[in-house]
């Protein structure tokens, strides 16, 4: 057994980058779309969540998602306008990212809906009051103006000029920046604006959303960029950029939201009276205390010193594979913490059911899920480049 | 960390990198330096956009809640109760208020609801009549009772506080809703359109009270040979006929304490007023000065729930 295991392992060794994604990928995709199947006949039923702890993993990962998509925008349009290259070469790859990115956090939020297909409603009946109505508006006039830029720089292709014949890819893409910006804020705001729950009704979460969004987004950005140049078989090395520009992006990003989290987490622990320093205890002691410490903490280091130490590309692509993986421990452990304390005391006594309760677990359901969600994100990127290249490649025989 | 960046250019394109991954543009790498023109488009463009956000969200403040039905319409003459041998108790004395509460228009009443916890036992009788009322499927509960003990044996107080949805006069789940599915009537109830509602659960998190909790679609004998028919039969919440067969709403919605709307539509009491056996909630028109509940609320002895919040709780516990 343990022979065939090793076996196994060397044979996956010695298969290709693309071979081993396509491998990893079908161990994602085939458990995720059981559970994909099992979701929609279930209905809710199987999942942990409840109606104390409302949300769960799937609103972690759209967040996550969410802020890859923002984080990679910004952070590869400004490479861009910067002449960085890699990035000023590669501006659709940017936009394909963040656009994916999004759609992927979208499917997320959509699938825990409780009736998902009245999503629409959104948008035909809106309130701007309330946070979600606002972030989705924006991300649907984001996803618009992607298309348009994605559109806008093929056109401009093969013109060697970074703004396009029009001249509105660039105030477009200056457009995109601000809202790429903003709406990865607007996650922290989403729960600022609950009072209901002291750990979130704090103005730093902005602050943090946003730069764990810079964060992962630089990080997936590297990502691909390294499978970018393993796929054309050109790789180069880490001190070529657009590398260097990533690197201190992300090794910034981590320090600033270490020392944002360390003074919100400080002040509270300090101050005797501190509203929130049950909930900080339960993030750093609690059941879960391994995301914080294991995954978060963990994953910010190793990814630290990958990153800031690698000499090597493969190396340096792990660090930041790391990071933007971890980094969803960023948004874990501000969404479920935050849940974990009744505002009422003894309401958690008052009645007892799995669904009335203020301790929450994923159910396999939900992990299943959330495979499906990464999955279904890595498919879409994969054909959407597929179909940009064959699209550009039915342009260009056009032209001739 | 890298020494120092190597950004040269590939002599040509796909040159070192190939065209795949490089493009076969070939670019100046100098930061690309803003045009009048493009920082005129770019100004008239975020600026559009913020005004845009900014004003969209100042007008949608000022959008008035989905019509509901007011004035005459919602007046309604209910017969008197002809109980003769319990005149003097309160549950009749009540009775006869929302009879001429009802006999008024809906913007002209304001429900109000005091909890005497002095007389509140903890039975539950509240928690589980609501539940039979309303049909409530396992993890739903739109009243649970809470304990609160002060001190140690022998020297300890024990107190009951039932907690309905407070009705909030600011209510912090109305304005979080994306959809506008729920909103406080002009009779003061909070109420969630089940056919709106897309179940994002929001209004849940936003509620400091836990007074909204979702239908998941579970049943009680869910894992026994059948399904009961009881669990089966429709609710009649906000007077219409809910079903939840076929994962019909409300299942997936959010749901909470109406005060049994549909109830008072037909000239009788909250279901959990009804049941109490200590006598210890009051319900009735805050409007009228006269009437029993508006009585309890004058008292001093009131503590209302997690004030600080700043939602303006209706509900008044007297202690």
């Amino acid at each position: 057994m343990i022979e065939k295991l090793k076996t196994s392992i060397e044979c996956f060794r010695n298969e290709s980058l693309i071979n081993k994604i396509k491998i990893l990928w079908l161990f994602l995709f085939i458990p995720g779309l059981l559970g994909f199947i099992i979701k929609f006949a279930s209905g809710e039923r199987l999942t942990g969540y409840g109606s104390y702890v409302p949300w769960g993993l799937w609103i972690a990962v759209y967040f996550h998602a969410v802020g890859i998509s923002g984080g990679a925008f910004a952070v590869g349009v400004i490479g861009y306008l910067r002449g960085v290259r890699g990035l000023r070469e590669n501006l659709t790859t940017t936009l394909l990212l963040s656009a994916v990115s999004l759609v992927t956090g979208l499917l997320a939020i959509w699938l825990d809906l409780g009736r998902p297909f009245r999503a629409y409603r959104v948008m035909v009946s809106p309130n701007f009051a309330s946070m979600l109505d606002f972030n989705a508006w924006m991300y649907s006039i984001f996803l618009g103006l992607v298309a348009l830029m994605l559109f806008l720089s093929i056109k401009k292709r093969a013109h060697g000029q970074v703004n396009d014949k029009t001249g509105w890819l660039v105030p477009l893409l200056l457009l995109g920046v601000v809202l790429s910006i903003a709406y990865p804020s607007q996650s922290g705001a989403f729960f600022g604006v609950v009072d209901a729950k002291p750990f979130w009704s704090s103005a730093i979460l902005p602050v943090l959303f946003l730069t764990s969004a810079v964060t992962s987004g630089a990080s997936a950005l590297l990502v691909v960029h390294y499978y970018l140049q393993r796929e054309s078989a050109a790789l180069t090395s880490p001190d070529e950029e657009p590398f260097p520009y990533l690197r201190k992006i992300i090794l910034a990003g981590i320090a600033v939201y270490f020392m944002g989290e360390f003074s919100e987490y400080s002040l509270a622990l300090w101050s005797p009276i501190s509203h929130i320093k049950e909930v900080i205890l339960l993030v750093l002691f609690g059941r879960f205390w391994w995301v914080f410490w294991v995954i978060h903490v963990g994953g910010a280091l190793v990814g630290f010193y990958l990153i800031f130490r690698s000499q090597t590309i493969h190396r340096l692509a792990f660090g930041a594979l790391i990071i933007v993986t971890s980094f969803i421990s960023t948004r874990l452990n501000i969404l479920i913490p935050g849940q974990s304390i009744p505002e009422l005391k003894g309401l958690k006594e008052a009645f007892t059911h799995s669904r009335l309760n203020f301790n929450y677990s994923p159910t396999m359901v939900e992990y299943l899920i959330t495979m499906f969600v990464v999955a279904f994100g890595l498919a879409l990127f994969h054909f959407s480049r597929e179909f940009l290249k064959f699209y550009i490649a039915k342009q260009d025989g056009g032209q001739q | 960390m890298a020494k120092k960046s190597k950004s040269r250019l590939p002599e040509k394109s796909g040159d070192t990198i190939s065209p795949e991954y490089n493009g076969d543009e070939v670019f100046d790498e100098k930061s690309y330096v803003l045009t009048p023109v493009d920082r005129k488009r770019a100004i008239s463009l975020i600026g559009a956009a913020i005004g845009v956000g900014v004003l969209s969200t100042v007008v949608s403040r000022f959008i008035p809640n989905p019509p509901v039905p007011e004035g005459n319409a919602t007046v309604r003459s209910i017969p008197p109760l002809q109980r003769g041998d319990m005149e003097g108790d309160v549950l009749i004395r009540m009775q006869n208020e929302l009879r001429r509460a009802m006999a008024r228009p809906m913007e002209e009443r304001r429900w109000l609801m005091v909890i005497d916890t002095r007389k509140c036992v903890g039975c539950h009788a509240c928690t589980v009549a609501c539940i039979a009322e309303n049909k409530l499927p396992p993890g739903v509960v739109y009243r649970p009772v809470i304990t609160e003990q002060q001190g140690k044996y022998p020297r300890q107080v024990t107190r009951f506080f039932p907690r309905p949805c407070m009705q909030c006069d600011n209510p912090s789940c109305v304005s979080v809703c994306p959809v506008r599915a729920t909103w406080k009537r002009p009779d003061g109830v909070v109420i969630v359109d089940y056919d709106k509602c897309i179940g994002c659960r929001y209004c849940l998190t936003a509620c400091p009270y836990g007074a909204r909790t979702s239908d998941f679609g579970n049943y009680y004998t869910e894992h026994t040979p059948e399904i009961q028919p009881y669990e089966k039969q429709p609710s009649h919440e906000y007077n219409k006929s809910w079903s939840r067969e076929g994962h019909s709403s409300p299942v997936g919605n959010a749901r909470k304490c109406h005060f049994c709307l549909h109830r008072l539509e037909q000239g009788l009491l909250p279901q959990c007023v009804s049941t109490c056996i200590g006598r210890a909630n009051y319900f009735g028109d805050a409007n009228d000065a006269t009437s029993l509940v508006a009585e309890m609320a004058r008292a001093s002895n009131q503590v209302r729930l997690l004030e600080e919040k700043g939602t303006k709780p209706v509900v008044i516990y007297l202690v």
